[in-house]
């Protein structure tokens, strides 16, 4: 039993990292109601560009983070520019098959920027663990933890006190409403990738930061962890991205406590797996997740 | 004589055209499918087991492989009948992903001639030696290739001939439409995948006996990426589309020495346009119907 609550607790420590990426998904989703597959590897170049100054020119802190953003918002960018805006409107499948496609591209890339194996990533947080009652807990998890916390409320702050954020929202809700209403959703959709590739460039950061290094898996890694989120927590939904990114990290820590590490990373595709076909909408989601479906049931 | 580089490459392109075809048929019924992959590990794995441990002939191993992938490939196309779009894709994705994760706890050896023999985990599975065994030359393994891949061709014309392919298309076109004609798109789809799931499994297995050592790592996305590219990039309109997308990647940018390292960035970048510019392909309905009525005319003349 000890066991399983100490599993838990680092669930939450790592599915707060989790949480992250989803958000940044869902965001995506909630505003286009389209699939940006590349966000994961558009951190890990932002990540490699921050690396790659931390190797050869300083190991300021803040101008790390600073070069892995900027990185992260410009691959953004060029990802939103090819895969969403330039496809037609309608052909939402098109944009994820596009943004798939330049996965590879962009992995490609980071290979040719460093192409070892594994770099260190800089590391701001002092570790130590930290024991409450029969628990430990690693400080730089806590940090991370906390760090989370802060980079939600600001999100949320955006989202619901600004009036960019009212945009948003607004073109999540009703796209054609929001269109009357003289909002352009081209350029919300640009400040919305804008948004997340802050948001992911900043995830990015704190979880190489607590891992202390940086692998080529990393951008397979962050888009199969933030989409699985998503997914189970409910597609769109900024509730379910956090509830999702908790729930990954609990079924993963306890799966990796007695299983191993494959057993982990089956445990999660499994869990995603069963989630799409029993409850595609995710967990705080709709039961019915397509018009066409919609249609299905009253044929 | 053509030396055996070349007939290595000709027969990688008759071997991934078939994982293209797969992921072509899906595309064509309406589902994009991430995970063909998957049947393509699943028969490799089987066939080569069945060959090399079980010492079945080839006929017997391809049809044993490829049944096995076409079982998966039902059994996932039967639990995902209620979703499609995107999250049919992820679901396809997850599923092949839990497959090639699965194979790295794979581990079935047997002591042949005092050595241990079969797929032993992230060690992979190496000796499978029925080319060698029969001995089978590189020309005449190619020919077996393209001989599957002229079959499975000709198969796929009838069907895309046959009151089958049109409800295959109806069903990518307007999957309601499907439903008011009175016919059901669960068999269809199910049908589909099943399909697709055979064709990618003959694939596999002849990959498996071509290259003689598999492991998972091959079976992973980049496979499953470029076996949908292609049919993007060649065309929806006919069967030939994705053996024209193999063809462009395969022969053109593997042989081009400027582009060498940097073949993703290039063939990414190509998907890409591609769907901005033509999303059902080079050769789409549209330009293989005008293709028609123009060689229509040229015979009558």
């Amino acid at each position: 039993m000890t066991d399983f609550l100490q599993n838990c607790i680092d669930g939450v420590m790592f599915g707060s990292g989790y949480a992250l990426l989803a958000l940044g998904f869902t965001l995506v989703f909630g505003v286009m109601k389209r699939l940006n597959l590349s966000f994961g590897p558009s951190i890990m170049l932002g990540a490699y560009a921050g690396t790659w100054v931390y190797l050869n020119f300083s190991q300021n802190a803040l101008l790390i983070v600073l070069v892995t953003v900027i990185t992260t918002v410009a691959v953004g960018i060029y990802v939103e520019r090819l895969c969403f805006w330039a496809v037609r409107r309608d052909a939402a499948i098109a944009s994820m098959v596009s943004s798939f496609a330049i996965w590879m591209q962009l992995e490609e890339v980071a290979m040719h920027l460093l192409p070892e194996r594994t770099y260190p990533f800089p590391t701001f947080f002092t570790s130590t663990v930290i024991d409450i009652g029969p628990f430990f807990v690693r400080s730089e998890h806590i940090s991370m933890f906390l760090l989370t916390l802060v980079l939600l409320a600001l999100l949320h702050l955006f989202l619901f006190r600004t009036r960019p954020g009212l945009a948003l929202r607004a073109v999540s809700d009703n796209p054609l409403a929001s269109t009357y209403m003289g909002i352009n959703s081209s350029n919300i959709f640009f400040l919305a990738f804008a948004v997340v590739s802050v948001l992911g460039g900043l995830a990015g950061f704190l979880i190489l930061s607590a891992d202390s290094q940086v692998t080529p898996f990393f951008g397979l890694w962050a888009t199969f962890k933030g989409l699985i989120a998503m997914m189970l927590g409910g597609m769109g939904s900024l509730t379910g991205a956090i509830l999702g990114g908790l729930l990954l990290g609990v079924v993963e820590a306890n799966a990796f406590w007695y299983g191993g590490p494959l057993i982990r990373d089956i445990s999660a595709y499994l869990l995603l797996f069963i989630m799409l076909i029993v409850r595609p909408g995710g967990l705080v989601g709709q039961r019915i997740v397509t018009q066409q479906q919609a249609a299905y049931e009253r044929v | 004589m053509p030396n055996d580089y070349l007939l290595t490459v000709i027969s990688n392109i008759g071997m991934i055209s078939l994982i293209a075809l797969s992921a072509y048929l899906l595309l064509i019924s309406g589902e994009i499918s991430f995970g063909q992959q998957a049947y393509f590990g699943i028969s490799a794995y089987a066939g080569a087991i069945a060959t090399t441990l079980w010492g079945w002939p080839l006929w017997l191993a391809l049809l044993f492989g490829s049944s096995l992938a076409a079982l998966a490939a039902g059994f996932v196309g039967l639990l995902t009948l209620r979703i499609s779009g995107l999250y049919f894709s992820i679901a396809t994705l997850a599923f092949a992903e839990m497959v090639r994760l699965s194979l790295f706890k794979l581990t079935y050896q047997i002591e042949i001639d005092g050595e241990l023999i079969g797929p032993n985990g992230a060690e992979g599975f190496g000796e499978i030696r029925w080319i060698f065994d029969n001995d089978v030359s590189v020309l005449e393994y190619t020919l077996l290739i393209y001989g599957i891949l002229l079959l499975v061709l000709f198969f796929l014309v009838l069907i895309e001939r046959s009151r089958l392919g049109m409800i295959f298309r109806m069903l990518g076109q307007d999957p309601l439409l499907t439903r008011v004609q009175g016919l059901n798109p669960v068999r269809y789809k199910v049908t589909a995948a099943i399909l697709a799931g055979f064709i990618a499994g003959l694939g596999g297995t002849l990959y498996a006996h071509s290259f003689t050592y598999i492991e998972p790592q091959i079976f992973n996305m980049m496979l499953g990426v470029h076996a949908l590219a292609y049919g993007l990039i060649g065309g929806l309109g006919t069967v030939l589309g994705p053996l024209i997308g193999v063809a462009i990647d395969i022969g053109f940018l593997e042989s081009v020495r400027v582009i060498q390292g940097y073949r993703m960035v290039v063939f990414g970048g190509l998907v890409a346009l591609m769907l901005i510019f033509m999303p059902r392909g080079i050769f789409d309905e549209k330009r293989v119907y005008w293709l028609k009525s123009i060689a229509r005319r040229w015979f009558r003349a």
